[in-house]
């Protein structure tokens, strides 16, 4: 009824031919098309009609009629009419434009406003009132909401129980993906149906292969370490993958002698090499105490012998440093209230107080800060560090990845950057599954520690913009894909756990993996997944200045090609003087000589703040007193002035803090132009150069930009109307705050910990 | 992805500070100092001198005191520190310690300067050096309380262009479309009878006889009354500004004002003016006693009244002393986002802008608009400006933003010389205040917001607020043109604008993008607002000092590489003689800014 409402009759016969515009779409309108996109392997589990999505704040003028789904992969809207003002957004191959994975549906709330009532359904729930409307709490800091008003009051209700069960899953292997991926193997025997195959024609090293980490242990320079293969079959620890590196003087008996000693048997594990040697390291604790001084001892000689100038080893306790899992979880919780939930206007004047009560930004810098020591250790004082955590995968995954990042220029290219998480969270065996909650068994569990690491990514990106090959979009959107259960990069707590599981659900699918071992899953990093290729550029960074630097003076340009010679990519150019002597750090190394005059000036004054200014801070106002390389060391500025509030993670869905036409997407706009007319010249001139063909615009197919140059392009061109500093995420209807402000539901949600606790059934009528 | 640290432009704050001529010559005069004298410029004094930094330890160096600088050398060291401070930045010099001092360094001199920093030096006991320095350094930092003339008046720089030449009212408002048949252009100022606070030409409503103006100037605040600031092209939609009404404890109504406002509704056709009264409630409430007040709705029956709820100068001022406390000398570290909300800087920001965004609103949608605070010259100035520079795309130009600061500040007599205080000793006189400062500071948020939207970049703010202190050219000095005309600035000093339009390149943004017609409307919210570090934060030395944004300079190698391809390119299609139907030969110049040689080396060292 309400859509043939909207076609009106003709009351008289026209004789003009109708517009033709409104003839081809006219026939559509009507609901039989309303049906939902599946993936192989989806089903619909439930659905409503007449379903209203709430899309303004105040009015429900703007408020889309459709039909709400619930797969056992995602919470689907259908609609004909699309958004009023969003004109563009990026559109994901996997999900439509108003879907929602149900592994991103953190808590559903259903409400009767009629009768004041409201519940936060878990698994298995009943429901004693017929709800009117349904409030999807996102994790991506969404809020959805759909109102029942003209639906059917039970089959509303029983959609809201479906997507309510059907977002708890009670095994891993109800998540989605194994049936996405199983699809694959039904076609014909063995053959790959779905999607493409994984690894293939992927540039990232997954590290699940002894190659990948000898091609690392090459590019790194780490002579004297390699690979082991005494956890082949998982035999020595269930959560270290198959192949690590170790020193090359620690046999494999020896660790599978130790390996009892560590928690989770999880013996250390060589994470990167510094160029001037240094290696880089990390470990369980130790379990037994009797045994530890031994053990540790033992290992440290084994990292010193690897080390050219057998220098010592520096452990980093980072439980004793850094703030714990739920601490980042109490964090993003408080952050996530004060940046989508409470009201807009009336949070305005305590907005820079509630970020700080979040702790967040502090955590951010806190990390930030921990891994500038431990580039300082390896950079200047040139000793190799362990990074110590209790059960060596959370805090070091976090660690290890930052210290790469500021050391290394390879990991800040797109493929670099991938195969760094691949090697230090998804092979390292980060929990992702319980990180995630994706269960949502364990509440305790859950922690956003990889979202914590994309943030202090970003604060070093948002200061060295140059000096990544990947945008924020990317990083944003690398960090939303941990909602689309499909990727082996984020299902899994382990490679054990993602053998074990993949190889349990074949068997009982009866699904033959012809040569595989386990299910393929495929990696975030296979993009095409999730994006098409064009949306694909928008991951990047025009600004990059990669391995081949141009050079401008007095006005030619020169391009060189950065070559660097083996072992020199980041220090030697900053000339630091060696601090070590056979091995041993003198006491008087702190690099801080000064001039006697000055330390004899240094009085009583009582208003000069004393500066006894450590050696690593001495080192890192050195580095800020130079130039940046932006093929070399990098280091943060850790001023709590200068980390900033990730506004497009955070902010995006929030409709006030949008600045249409505004943001630096229009920096970036520009850019992209630009670079693009400028790979548009180089093709031209390399043709040129060649055969003389004509010249021609071959170079669309593959532009590496997101927004193209145009035919004039002296003319600057102004940015799209549809850009805004969210985009290319939209904040229509993804943030339907206002509405439930001044109910009593709002009172009832700012208590306890923000997301209702599944305890707390407030007005419920049980 | 632009907000990237983007730091200052070292210790020096003013850059580049002399014309290449000028230092050649004065080099000859002072062969000591290695910094390039202003001509004009003189040496005063020299002497041996610890210099206390506050962030690395005691510098010992000699001092020079020029009749415009202050700059320090380090001679202890290989690694050069160095401070060059214009004299005018300086707000107070003090004597620390006696001659009971014990410890080395805690005899000397503290300076306070007006930018954000204070300086400390330490001396030896002996003789009077310390008495001497400090009487130099009194004499010449505050001139207008020792009888001497400001350094903008002995300078003899020479620059091309004519600053002063930047703003011609006439001109400007013929380029909004004045006069015409609702508006007339005035000369009833023009020996400051009328109000001499207000400049010489005045656009105010047609039908408005020259005796009404006269009449309506007794009911206004310094004869004040309202007059054009900006006019809507399309809808005729006017900006007007005064100062507030002489209402008084009595309630006083004046019917010629009364009749005034109504003129300037009526000229387009508006039903209701929209007063905006950039006070607090209480504040105008409170102005009653003192003899001012606000529009009752009684009285103006077809006007509506608005307060913007903007804190009046005194509230800035300790904001902002609040703010220079946890920036200066160490940035606040512990709790820093609490600390910076309890100076409540970034909340002033907020109101000033989003009443500018409210006026700008206003206007676009066809209502025409009056402003005012309590005289006029300070909240009236940011709100009607700002609004004017999201209304006019015209001021978001190298130019035209030289012009709105002409008119609007200048011209409409803010009181540069109350608020900044040149040359004068008394560093806590109540008038001062960082109005000026504060808008400065929101047209970057605003930069920063559309970074594509303005044809300047942060560093001619920067370089804007450094000469606000400088004394080193005219632009700023004294509180109205009546003042400035009798002592014959224009003629005796030379305009910023001649210095800063001798070098326009330094101060293009590459990403400028013209649209002509667009209203920009930030978003005025805390979520957006940022402390303006570079600006506030810039003498700490653990911040990266680079002379441009990242961002910025790697966009004008791009465009640079984007020049020398089409040039080989044609280069080419020349000695190929078969041209190709390519729409890239015609290679002019580019938009903005063509890098030329003042990329000199990029980031990347090889």
């Amino acid at each position: 009824m309400m859509f043939s409402g909207k076609q009106t009759k003709p009351t008289f016969k026209s004789y003009l031919p109708p517009l033709q515009t409104e003839s081809k779409k006219s026939p559509q309108l009507p609901i039989k098309k309303l049906e939902a996109k599946l993936l192989p392997g989806e089903i619909v589990v439930n659905e409503a009609n007449f379903v209203r999505k709430c899309i303004g704040a105040e009015s429900c003028q703007d408020d889309l009629w459709g039909k709400l789904v619930c797969t056992n992969f995602k919470v689907s809207f259908i609609t004909h009419k699309s958004l009023p003002q969003q004109r563009f957004q990026c559109t994901h191959r996997l999900l439509g434009e108003h879907d929602i994975p149900l592994a991103c549906v953190e808590q559903v709330v259903t409400v009767n406003d009629v009768k004041g009532k409201q519940k936060i359904l878990g698994s298995n729930q009943k429901l004693k009132f017929n709800p009117t409307e349904l409030i999807l709490y996102c994790k991506d800091f969404r809020i959805i909401r759909f109102r029942f008003d003209e639906a059917g009051p039970e089959s509303a209700k029983k959609v809201c129980l479906a997507i309510a069960h059907y977002s708890h899953p009670a095994d891993p292997q109800l998540l989605f993906g194994f049936e996405y991926v199983g699809k694959r193997y039904h076609g014909s025997t063995g053959e790959r149906v779905n999607g493409v195959d994984p690894g293939g024609g992927l540039q990232t090293p997954l590290f699940d292969c002894s190659s990948d980490w000898d091609r690392e242990i090459k590019r790194t320079g780490a002579s004297e370490w390699r690979v082991c293969t005494v956890n082949q079959g998982y035999f020595i620890s269930p959560s270290l993958p198959e192949f690590f590196v170790v020193p090359v003087s620690l046999a494999d008996q020896d660790l599978k002698q130790y390996a009892c000693f560590f928690y989770s048997q999880r013996i250390p594990l060589w994470c990167w090499n510094h160029s001037s040697g240094s290696a880089l390291v990390r470990m369980s604790n130790i379990s037994d105490p009797q045994q530890q001084r031994k053990v540790e001892q033992r290992i440290s000689s084994t990292i010193t012998k690897s080390h050219p100038l057998r220098s010592d080893v520096f452990k980093s306790d980072l439980d004793k440093n850094l703030p714990n899992i739920q601490d980042i979880q109490a964090a993003l919780l408080k952050l996530r209230q004060t940046c989508v939930i409470d009201p807009f206007e009336e949070s305005e004047e305590k907005w820079l107080s509630s970020l700080e009560s979040s702790r967040w930004m502090e955590y951010v810098r806190t990390f930030l800060r921990h891994a500038v020591e431990i580039v300082y250790m390896l950079e200047s004082r040139r000793v190799s560090v362990i990074l110590l955590e209790k059960e060596d995968r959370d805090l070091s995954c976090v660690i290890s990845s930052l210290v790469q990042l500021m050391c290394d220029p390879h990991c800040r290219s797109l493929h670099g950057f991938q195969g760094l998480i691949q090697k230090e969270w998804v092979m390292a065996g980060h929990r992702f599954l319980d990180r995630c909650n994706h269960l949502k068994k364990n509440d305790k569990e859950e922690s956003p520690v990889f979202l914590l690491f994309l943030d202090c990514v970003w604060q070093l990106w948002n200061q060295y913009p140059a000096a990544f090959e990947f945008t924020e979009v990317y990083l944003t959107v690398l960090g939303d894909s941990m909602w689309v259960p499909v990727f082996s990069t984020f299902l899994f707590n382990c490679p054990r756990q993602r053998a074990e599981h993949s190889r349990d659900f074949a068997s009982s699918k009866s699904i033959h993996l012809g040569q595989d071992q386990a299910l393929r899953f495929p990696p975030v990093w296979d993009w095409s997944q999730q994006f098409s290729l064009k949306d694909q550029t928008l991951f990047n960074n025009p600004l990059y200045v990669g391995k081949i630097a141009t050079c401008v003076q007095n006005g030619t340009v020169k391009t060189f090609t950065h070559r660097r010679s083996k072992k020199n990519y980041s220090s030697t150019m900053r000339g630091l003087p060696s601090v070590l002597r056979n091995g041993s750090l003198g006491p008087n190394d702190t690099l801080a000589r000064r001039n006697s005059l000055v330390l004899r000036l240094r009085s009583d004054l009582t208003q000069v703040r004393e500066q006894q200014e450590t050696p690593s801070e001495r080192f890192v106002r050195e580095f800020f007193s130079r130039p940046v390389d932006l093929q070399g060391l990098l280091l943060p500025q850790l001023l709590p002035s200068h980390i900033s509030v990730w506004k497009l993670y955070f902010l995006r869905w929030v409709p006030e803090a949008q600045i249409p036409q505004g943001g630096p997407i229009t920096t970036f706009h520009k850019l992209s132009v630009l670079t693009d007319e400028i790979e548009m010249l180089q093709n031209q001139l390399r043709q040129y150069k060649g055969a003389g063909s004509t010249p021609n615009n071959l170079h669309t197919e593959h532009s590496k930009m997101y927004f193209k140059a145009t035919s004039t392009p002296q003319q600057s061109p102004a940015p799209p109307e549809y850009l805004s500093s969210s985009f290319p995420f939209s904040p229509v209807g993804n943030l339907c705050r206002p509405g439930i402000l001044g109910t009593p539901l709002s009172k009832f949600l700012n208590g306890a910990k923000i997301w209702l606790s599944t305890e707390t059934l407030a007005n419920e009528t049980v | 992805m632009a907000s990237a640290p983007i730091a200052p432009y070292n210790s020096s704050p003013l850059g580049n500070s002399s014309s290449p001529n000028a230092s050649r010559e004065s080099l000859k005069m002072e062969p000591l100092a290695d910094f390039a004298m202003l001509p004009g410029e003189e040496r005063v004094t020299d002497k041996e001198i610890i210099y206390i930094c506050p962030f690395n330890a005691a510098v010992k160096g000699k001092v020079f005191i020029t009749n415009y600088r202050l700059y320090f050398k380090n001679t202890d060291s290989e690694t050069p520190v160095t401070l060059d401070v214009p004299l005018g930045v300086i707000s107070r010099v003090e004597k620390m310690g006696g001659a009971s001092s014990r410890g080395e360094n805690s005899y000397g001199l503290e300076i306070t300067c007006k930018d954000m920093r204070n300086l400390r030096f330490a001396l030896k006991q002996e003789g009077h050096s310390r008495r001497d320095i400090f009487e130099i350094l009194f004499k010449y930092a505050f001139p207008l309380s020792h009888g001497m003339q400001l350094f903008a008046f002995l300078s003899q720089e020479k620059y091309e262009e004519n600053g002063w030449n930047v703003y011609e009212p006439m001109d400007e408002y013929r380029r909004q479309g004045l006069p015409n048949s609702e508006w007339r252009i005035t000369f009833i100022n023009k020996t400051y009878e009328l109000c001499d606070t207000y400049p010489t030409v005045l656009a105010v409503p047609y039908k408005a006889t020259e005796e009404d103006l006269k009449r309506v100037a007794t009911f206004r605040s310094r004869c004040r009354i309202p007059v054009l600031s900006w006019f809507h092209k399309e809808n005729h939609a006017v900006i007007t500004r005064c100062s507030q009404p002489l209402v008084g404890m009595s309630g006083k109504r004046n019917k010629d004002d009364e009749r005034y406002l109504d003129l300037i509704r009526e000229a387009n056709g508006t039903t209701k003016l929209t007063i905006y009264d950039a006070r607090p409630n209480v504040n105008a409430v409170a102005n009653k006693a003192t003899g001012g007040g606000y529009e009752g709705d009684d009285a103006y029956q077809n006007a509506e009244l608005v307060f913007l709820d903007i804190h009046n100068i005194h509230v800035m001022r300790e904001s902002l002393k609040k703010l220079k406390d946890i920036v200066y000398p160490n940035v606040e570290e512990s709790h820093w986002l609490s600390s910076l909300e309890s100076t409540h800087w970034l909340e002033h920001i907020k109101l000033v802008l989003s009443g500018a965004i409210q006026v700008a609103d206003k206007v676009s949608s066809g209502s025409s608009v009056v402003v005012h605070c309590s005289d006029g010259w300070d909240r009236t100035a940011q709100l009607t400006s700002l609004a004017m520079l999201m209304l006019d795309s015209y001021y978001r130009t190298l130019r035209g933003f030289q012009v709105l600061l002409e008119k609007e500040w200048i011209g409409f007599g803010h009181k540069f010389a109350s608020r900044i205080g040149h040359g004068d000793k008394n560093h806590a006189d109540q008038d001062r205040s960082p109005i000026f400062l504060q808008f400065i500071d929101c047209v970057w948020q605003m930069t920063k917001q559309f970074p594509t939207a303005f044809e300047f970049n942060e560093r001619l703010l920067v370089v804007i607020l450094d000469h606000l202190y400088s004394c080193r050219f005219g632009t700023f000095l004294y509180n109205c043109e009546s003042v400035r005309d009798s002592n014959s600035v224009r003629g005796k000093t030379v305009s910023l604008w001649s210095f800063v339009n001798s070098d326009t390149s330094l101060y293009i943004n590459p990403f400028y993008t013209p649209e002509s017609s667009r209203v920009l409307y930030p978003v005025a919210s805390m979520r957006h607002l940022e402390l303006w570090v570079t600006y506030y934060i810039r003498w700490n030395p653990r911040i990266q000092h680079q002379q441009q944004s990242p961002v910025e300079q790697r966009y004008k190698e791009l465009l640079a590489l984007r020049d020398q391809y089409l040039k080989k390119l044609e280069e080419l299609k020349l000695s190929d003689s078969a041209p190709s139907s390519t729409h890239l030969t015609n290679s002019s110049t580019p938009n903005a800014a063509t890098p030329n040689q003042h990329i000199t080396h990029l980031q990347t060292p090889f």
